[in-house]
């Protein structure tokens, strides 16, 4: 592939069919040379190829006994006094039915009631396979066929597996890559539940600059080219390319390309966690995955895991705690976290994983996969469609109203990029100096003074791998109801306006804060914890005694 | 069964224990009046006791830099951009109602339709931290309090929920155990912990049980004869109710036994008893390690219990619990903070409105019919070992749990004495169409043994004889060929080819 691409976007809509889209849209475009494959290129890398990639402990941890025996004992006519599963007979559930919504935009307001017995609820209800319900496990198969183009046959030597959560997935490819001293590249702004993981594992993090069109491109072949001898070249890259966490950042096609030709060029694989992938809202057609990508330019094939996650399409339950006000009792069942998330990649890799979890989780919770399958079954492929345009469509709305509250309100306070995908916007406020930082520090402005307001976003810290000082903040759109997003944003701009004076009337905003050194080495990540702790007094003395007895049936002051 | 109903501890109280230092000791002697017996404040074990047990992976673990923002956000009247939260209303569930049977044994064929909804839920959900729902959580502490005579208030401990008990397991001995640490495991020992020590690089001690449980002899010796060049072992791992695969129950005597050499040698006990509620002896059931630690003098919390829901509820839900000492109880949080996050509240939810529903009282009632299901097949069990194994095969008839673990009387092979199960089981017994466990999976060095565990759980009871009689047939085979005077050349004919 050439280097200097410089092609406009490019995009293939799930919705559409997307052979059309590709000749169409590889027909009008300057791209047409790299990325014009219509017949999936069979460049499969071959299984021994990840012994590189896969750490001491993927390799060492042995398959639990008992799948062999499990499989033995389904031999027609066997009688089997194998397995250590318990009498079915003695648990207490016959059935379960879930009432669920339509899944188009026009019919949400009906529902439908499921009901499952028999074989699925049994298969639910006793042990299945450490991958997932197979006929679960079948039917993700076949969505990653329809939104990636990618198909599960003897060629293509990827599998899928299901695991609780795409964190615990995410876990658990880390252990299965990482030994102690191995590099990995991450894009920062990054998602900072991954980086305790990194720390864990004792690897070394080398950041990787994103802007709103997702990784830089030059930063990355510029910290490839400049690697240093002594380190390992990086084993993977973490990315989040659709609606980024903080970010809110999109990557567009022509990144993709670029970053999927430095992977097959250095060897590093694409850690593709795509959480927001079917919140895309876009005014332009969707860019295709990594995990799609792979498949259709020139190249080897096996350079991408992709994790999928339904925690932002059918229920979260991440952390229900944090809404404010507390959402209606529908809500709530709503949001009973399924913990569900699956991983898509070269076989050898989700293999480890696999074993990784017989002697960890053992399986997926049966009842939660169930429920999740009856739900996906009964809707259909189409239906999911339906369900997740509807699901993008409501976050374009909150997306609208809420960059307009921030237009009215912050306008020459802050500058930021519109979303096109997921529930962030990531905004740099544009403040006076402060030590470590000449673009300031939001950190004291949103832990301390904007919490004294009533409004609370995430300081751009915490989305640093080494929690350097930065003027950038996190606002998700999401969960606050619409008919606030004025007023926090009002809000908001206040405590801006204050400390833009302050640092006018030169009152040296770098005093306020509590920490001053943040320039040495390795203390970085020490002295966000300690922030975070002096964020911890405050609760306590400021509003402890209402958070121990609040009940969230009051009503709240401002709603 | 009935739950423990306080064991009487003033009549049988092995040697009172006393600090010294803090560090606890068994002495022979009895409360004098300048020693006046500790109260069960006293005797907790500080926290700082186990930053020698935690492991250098614990320490490493940081807590999600977002989760620890969270209670900021539940300030009334803020208005929150902070949280990464989806709306729920994109999320399509709106109703789940489950058919439950009822839990006694007479009203079995009876069901109660419930819906998760009502007060009781919306509070349930309020709040979802990572060791699981706190009112659920809060129902579990009820529950060790009834069966385990144990509160968390004032005694040092936690309970905390997890992917079930082999997730919390596997936190704990990642919480625990360092490369080149030590542990006690009996033997032979449940084959899903094996690959985990493995993993962890681990120097595993065996100790010897027998139908009685852990031999408290054996394991004296192992700890006396402890080698110079292994660090002493962290804990010892046990199934002390039907153990996986022996069928074993830990009697009191040996239970007390166990408990005094932790104490003295300040090693943990890991009590994994999933088997715990299907326990159908005649005799009432023993206290848990658990119990047992508040009940006898001494300190309090060598003992981390792991309660799982897998045998009596449903094994798919994948629910286990953990109930120690609250610095090891939250290092295994930190573990789930960045891998599981925290256990599906969905399968919590389910698990909490039955359990909830059916109260204390009828969770006994359904524990009691569980355990007269398992004794029922139990006897069918044993009364087909009887008629078809008698001579063939020795075992010990199981109190609790769902395994038979028997010797087969073969001929010698080469490494073994006794014979080798795994080629009967393997070749001999898979072409015949039956199926067991051989004994070797169950050691943690694989050895060859004569052993087999059979598991009568899920096996139609109607075919139970036929099974017998065809390991039966197998095994006088292979006796029948040792006879014809191949001798131990039999051995090598059917060792691993």
């Amino acid at each position: 592939m050439s280097s200097n691409i410089s092609a406009p976007k490019l995009a293939i809509p799930a919705s559409l069919d997307r052979d059309e889209q590709i000749v169409e849209a590889v027909s009008a475009s300057p791209m047409r040379k790299e990325y014009r494959t219509q017949k999936p290129n069979d460049n499969i890398l071959p299984s021994a190829y990840y012994d590189r990639y896969l750490s001491a402990t993927a390799k060492q941890c042995l398959p639990s006994p008992f799948p062999k025996a499990l499989s033995l004992s389904r031999t027609p006519g066997m009688l089997s006094m194998s397995s250590g599963l318990p009498a079915p007979e003695t648990f207490p559930f016959r059935g379960l039915s879930v009432t669920v919504s339509r899944p188009d935009t026009a019919n949400r307001h009906e529902s439908s009631q499921l009901e499952f017995g028999g074989d699925l609820l049994e298969e639910a209800l006793q042990g299945s396979n450490t991958g997932g319900l197979p006929k679960f496990v079948d039917w993700l198969y076949g969505l990653q066929e329809r939104y990636h183009r990618r198909r599960h046959d003897a060629e293509e030597e990827w599998s899928l597996s299901v695991g609780c959560g795409v964190q615990d997935l995410l876990s658990k490819a880390f252990t299965c890559l990482l030994n102690e001293g191995d590099s990995v590249l991450v894009e920062v702004p990054v998602y900072p539940g991954v980086i305790p993981n990194f720390r864990l594992l004792q690897c070394h993090i080398a950041e990787v600059t994103t802007d709103a069109e997702g990784v830089v491109i030059e930063d990355l072949e510029r910290v490839l080219r400049t690697w240093p001898k002594h380190i390992s070249m990086p084993k993977f890259l973490y990315t989040v390319p659709y609606g980024c966490n903080p970010t809110g950042a999109s990557a567009t096609l022509e990144r993709r390309l670029r970053v999927l030709e430095l992977a097959r060029e250095f060897n590093f694989l694409i850690l593709e966690d795509d959480p927001y992938f079917y919140l895309y809202y876009g005014g332009s057609p969707r860019p295709p995955s990594y995990f799609q990508l792979e498949k259709e330019t020139p190249g080897s094939v096996g350079h991408v895991m992709r994790f999928d996650s339904f925690s932002k399409i059918l229920s979260s339950g991440e952390y229900e705690s944090h809404f404010n006000p507390p959402p209606t009792r529908d809500a709530l069942i709503a949001v009973l976290g399924l913990r569900l998330g699956f991983v898509s990649g070269p076989t050898p890799i989700v293999a480890a994983m696999n074993r990784i979890t017989s002697s960890s989780t053992v399986q997926p919770p049966g009842l939660t996969q169930a429920v999740t399958y009856a739900l996906l079954n009964h809707w259909g492929y189409d239906g999911f469609q339906q369900h997740v345009d509807h699901i993008a469509s409501v976050y374009s709305r909150k997306r609208d109203l809420f960059i307009s509250a921030m237009q009215r309100h912050l306008t020459g306070l802050a500058e930021w990029s519109i979303p096109e995908a997921g529930m962030f916007v990531w905004f740099k406020l544009l403040l006076p100096p402060a030590r470590g930082s000449d673009e300031g520090d939001s950190e004291d402005l949103i832990v301390r003074r904007a919490l004294k307001e009533n409004v609370l976003a995430l300081p751009g810290t915490s989305f640093f791998t080494n929690g350097r000082a930065s003027a950038y903040v996190r606002a998700s759109f999401s969960v606050l109801p619409e008919e606030h997003f004025d007023e926090a944003m009002r809000r908001l701009a206040a405590v801006v306006r204050e400390v833009r004076l302050e640092g006018g009337k030169s009152i040296g905003y770098g005093s306020t804060r509590r920490v001053t050194s943040r320039n040495e080495p390795g203390q970085h990540l020490r002295l966000t914890h300690h922030s975070l702790f002096g964020l911890f007094s405050l609760i306590i003395c400021f509003p402890l005694a209402y958070i121990m007895t609040s009940h969230y049936n009051l009503v709240s002051p401002l709603g | 069964m009935s739950p423990p109903t306080g064991y009487n501890s003033d009549t049988q109280m092995v040697a009172p224990v006393t600090h010294d230092d803090g560090i606890p000791m068994v002495t022979s002697s009895s409360p004098t009046a300048e020693h006046p017996p500790l109260t069960v404040d006293e005797r907790v074990l500080p926290p700082n006791f186990y930053d020698d047990y935690l492991s250098d992976t614990a320490k490493r673990y940081l807590p999600s830099p977002i989760r620890k923002v969270i209670p900021l956000s539940r300030i009334p009247g803020i208005l929150s951009v902070f949280a990464g939260l989806p709306a729920p209303e994109t999320f399509p569930f709106q109703q789940l109602t489950m058919t439950v049977s009822h839990p006694d044994t007479a009203n079995r064929h009876k069901s109660t339709t419930l819906s998760l909804e009502g007060d009781v839920l919306t509070d349930a959900l309020q709040y979802s931290e990572t060791g699981g729902i706190p009112r659920f959580v809060d129902w579990l502490c009820g529950l060790q309090e009834r069966y385990h005579g144990r509160k968390p208030e004032g005694e040092g401990w936690t309970l905390s929920v997890g992917c079930g008990s082999q997730d919390v397991l596997s936190k704990a001995f990642t919480s625990l155990l360092d490369e080149g640490d030590s542990v006690l495991v009996e033997a032979p020992v449940y084959a899903g912990v094996i690959p985990i020590f493995a993993l962890l690089k681990c120097h595993a001690a065996e100790v010897c049980t027998d139908a009685s449980g852990i031999l408290a002899d054996d394991l004296e010796h192992v700890l006396q004869n402890w080698p110079k060049d292994k660090r002493r072992p962290k804990l010892l791992y046990t199934a002390p109710y039907g153990c996986n695969p022996t069928g074993a129950s830990a009697t009191l005597e040996r239970r007390l036994k166990v408990l005094q050499l932790a104490r003295k040698h300040n090693f943990l006990i890991l009590e994994d008893d999933p088997y715990f509620y299907l326990y159908y002896g005649d005799t009432p059931r023993p206290p848990s390690y658990f119990q047992l630690e508040k009940e006898i003098a001494g300190p309090i919390g060598h003992v981390v219990r792991f309660d799982s829901f897998s045998k009596i509820l449903s094994s798919g839900m994948r629910l286990g619990f953990v109930s120690g000492p609250t610095p090891i109880v939250n290092a295994i949080n930190l573990v789930t903070s960045s891998s599981t996050l925290q256990p599906s509240s969905f399968s919590q939810a389910v698990a909490y409105s039955l359990l909830s529903h059916w109260g204390y009282d009828g969770f006994q009632q359904h524990v009691d019919h569980v355990a007269g299901v398992y004794r029922r097949k139990r006897d069918l069990f044993a009364a087909a070992m009887r008629r078809h194994l008698e001579g063939l095969a020795e075992w010990a008839t199981p109190e609790a749990g769902m395994f038979v673990w028997f010797k087969l009387l073969l001929p010698p092979v080469p490494g073994s004495d006794e014979g080798d199960s795994e080629d009967v089981i393997v070749r001999r017994a898979l072409k015949e169409k039956v199926l067991a466990l051989p004994g070797t999976s169950f050691f943690t060095n694989g050895r060859t043994s004569a052993y087999v565990r059979a598991s009568f759980s899920v096996l139609p009871e109607e075919q139970f004889d036929e099974a017998m009689r065809r390991l039966a047939a197998i095994v006088k085979d292979v006796r029948e060929e040792a006879g014809r005077g191949t001798g131990s050349d039999l051995g090598v004919n059917v060792s691993r080819v």
